[in-house]
């Protein structure tokens, strides 16, 4: 029997209070979400005959173009990430606290990395699309950008948490500027910047998968292809092909990251 | 004459050698992909003229953009929910130490995983195919998405949770559900309401672009204003977009350094 450890047994007022706040909130904003007890009753069989349409055999002779696709979507999150890395490494030295030349740099670069991390990936490659044309180039600007804002926030996180000693002792020895942050503040910081640079890959990879809805190459352009004509025979493989690489690359960057971490 | 001093050995660094490899690789990738830095610095020109474009946003349609991104922030609440229930009752199965047994670990363990495989637009299509257009598709895309990754970290909190903790209960002949109630969830609701908060950042972003596969919300008009060319209305759906956003992080980081 679930008894709350409370003199009366009751579950805490917090809890309740919480929990009816959410429902509420819920129950106000069903109409706009169009979720009723007729759609979600409906729902249920809808998706069971779905699936049923997804147990087919797989188109095998897809198969080639199938992994030609995923390595371009490989490809352009490695191309992306690295252009971000290279981009980010100084704006994030410029927004990290304890190493910006001035408050208001810091201030000013935070906000830009704030501003250009705010809309998703697709937004940006829709807009893209439409500035250079289809193709993997504007997938691979849009995945850069929004990196760009996401890893010089960590990395600026990452350079502010260092140990301060070493960074006073080098600096005590009269190096420079660019000397103390070469050899005191970024080989510190080197282990989180490497495990976030893993991370977002990951994402990329996952980002990338979707770009093609929009035309900015990738398997998505397949994908929704698939859909569109209804060749489930293709989207299966399709879709099990993103879930095996995601999965590898997520155990692989998940192992190089703990050995990374801890030296 | 004085020795020299006997240096220790300069230490072998591979950093040139993999620094190679990597640009050898991306150089690779760039081939294969047919890219050219010379398009890109001749479409620099093409790019700047073309941002230009968006200069003047056209706020006429605003009212209207609102009620489109309430249906955006709506679905992203709703998504969060659904991830809660969903990720909430798969997290102590896929908790080592709290499991029943290995086979049930390992079954919640690679569910989370696939459901966090898929990328949520992916799953927003084929809800779209099977129920139709609207948001609850986008709404079971985000839940089902996002239900992946708070499965994965609430279970890795309760993994962290003192052993002393479990054991105090067990030893007082609590059961299993028990167990969950008042020792796990207890010990990581801190953390697990910093992860809920993360998850609803990243749904609003990820609600404003469901519309594009038919799911709901501002991201379909953007596409469609988009198609069109116009670009004072874009201009200023991507305003309103990026506002809202915004608000949306400011509000959730503010709330996370609130829980420490």
């Amino acid at each position: 029997m679930l008894r709350f450890p409370t003199p009366d047994g009751r579950p805490p007022r917090s809890l309740v209070l919480v929990a009816l706040i959410l429902a509420g909130l819920l129950i106000a904003s069903a109409p706009l979400v169009e979720v009723n007890p007729r759609s979600l009753v409906g729902a249920g069989p809808r998706l069971l005959e779905f699936l049923g349409h997804l147990w087919v055999m797989p188109d095998w002779s897809y198969l080639p173009d199938l992994g030609r696709r995923m390595l371009e979507t490989i490809e352009m999150a490695v191309i992306a990430t690295a252009i971000a890395l290279v981009l980010s490494l100084p704006l994030a030295v410029l927004s990290a606290r304890t190493v910006s030349p001035h408050p208001w740099v810091f201030a000013l670069g935070r906000s830009l990395l704030a501003l250009i991390r705010a809309l998703p990936e697709l937004v940006w490659a829709l807009v893209f699309v439409s500035a250079v044309g289809l193709g993997p180039l504007p997938g691979i600007l849009a995945l850069a950008v929004v990196t760009v804002g996401f890893m010089g926030k960590v990395f600026a996180e990452a350079i502010e948490v260092v140990d301060p000693r070493p960074v006073e002792g080098v600096a005590a020895h009269g190096a420079r500027r660019w000397q103390v942050l070469g050899f005191a503040v970024l080989p510190q910081a080197l282990p989180d910047l490497l495990g976030s640079t893993l991370y977002v890959l990951d994402h990329n990879v996952r980002a990338a998968a979707i770009l093609g809805l929009v035309g900015a190459g990738g398997i998505g352009y397949d994908m929704v292809m698939a859909m569109r004509l209804f060749e489930y025979d293709r989207l299966v493989p399709i879709g099990a092909a993103i879930w095996l690489c995601v999965t590898l690359l997520d155990r692989a960057s998940h192992r190089l990251r703990a050995r990374v971490i801890n030296g | 004459m004085a020795e020299p001093p006997v240096l220790p050995p300069r230490p072998r660094s591979w950093l040139p050698a993999w620094a190679a490899a990597a640009l050898a690789l991306l150089y690779a990738a760039g081939h294969d992909l047919e890219l050219s830095f010379e398009d890109l610095a001749y479409g620099l020109d093409d790019m700047v003229e073309y941002f230009g474009r968006y200069r003047a946003p056209d706020f006429a349609g605003v009212p209207g953009m609102l009620v489109l991104m309430m249906q955006t922030l709506a679905t992203a609440f709703w998504g969060t929910m659904l991830a809660i229930v969903l990720g909430g009752l798969l997290a102590p199965l896929a908790a080592r130490n709290l499991s029943p047994a290995r086979w049930t670990y390992l079954t919640a363990r690679e569910l989370l995983n696939l459901m966090r495989a898929m990328p949520d637009l992916l799953l927003a299509l084929v809800f779209v195919a099977a129920l139709g257009l609207g948001p609850l598709p986008g709404v079971l895309a985000l839940g089902v998405h996002t239900a992946g990754f708070l499965g994965k970290f609430c279970a890795e909190s309760m993994e962290r949770v003192e052993p002393g903790v479990y054991d105090g209960l067990a030893a007082t002949g609590a059961t299993l559900p028990q167990r969950i109630m008042y020792a796990a969830w207890p010990s990581v609701l801190r953390e697990a309401a910093g992860y809920v908060l993360v998850i609803l950042d990243r749904n609003v972003r990820m609600g404003a672009v469901l519309g594009l596969v038919g799911a709901g919300g501002i991201g379909l008009a953007l596409h469609e204003t988009l198609r069109l060319f116009d670009y004072a209305r874009s201009s200023a759906l991507i305003l309103v977009m990026l506002v809202t956003i915004l608000a949306m992080d400011a509000l959730s980081s503010s709330l996370r350094r609130r829980l420490g």
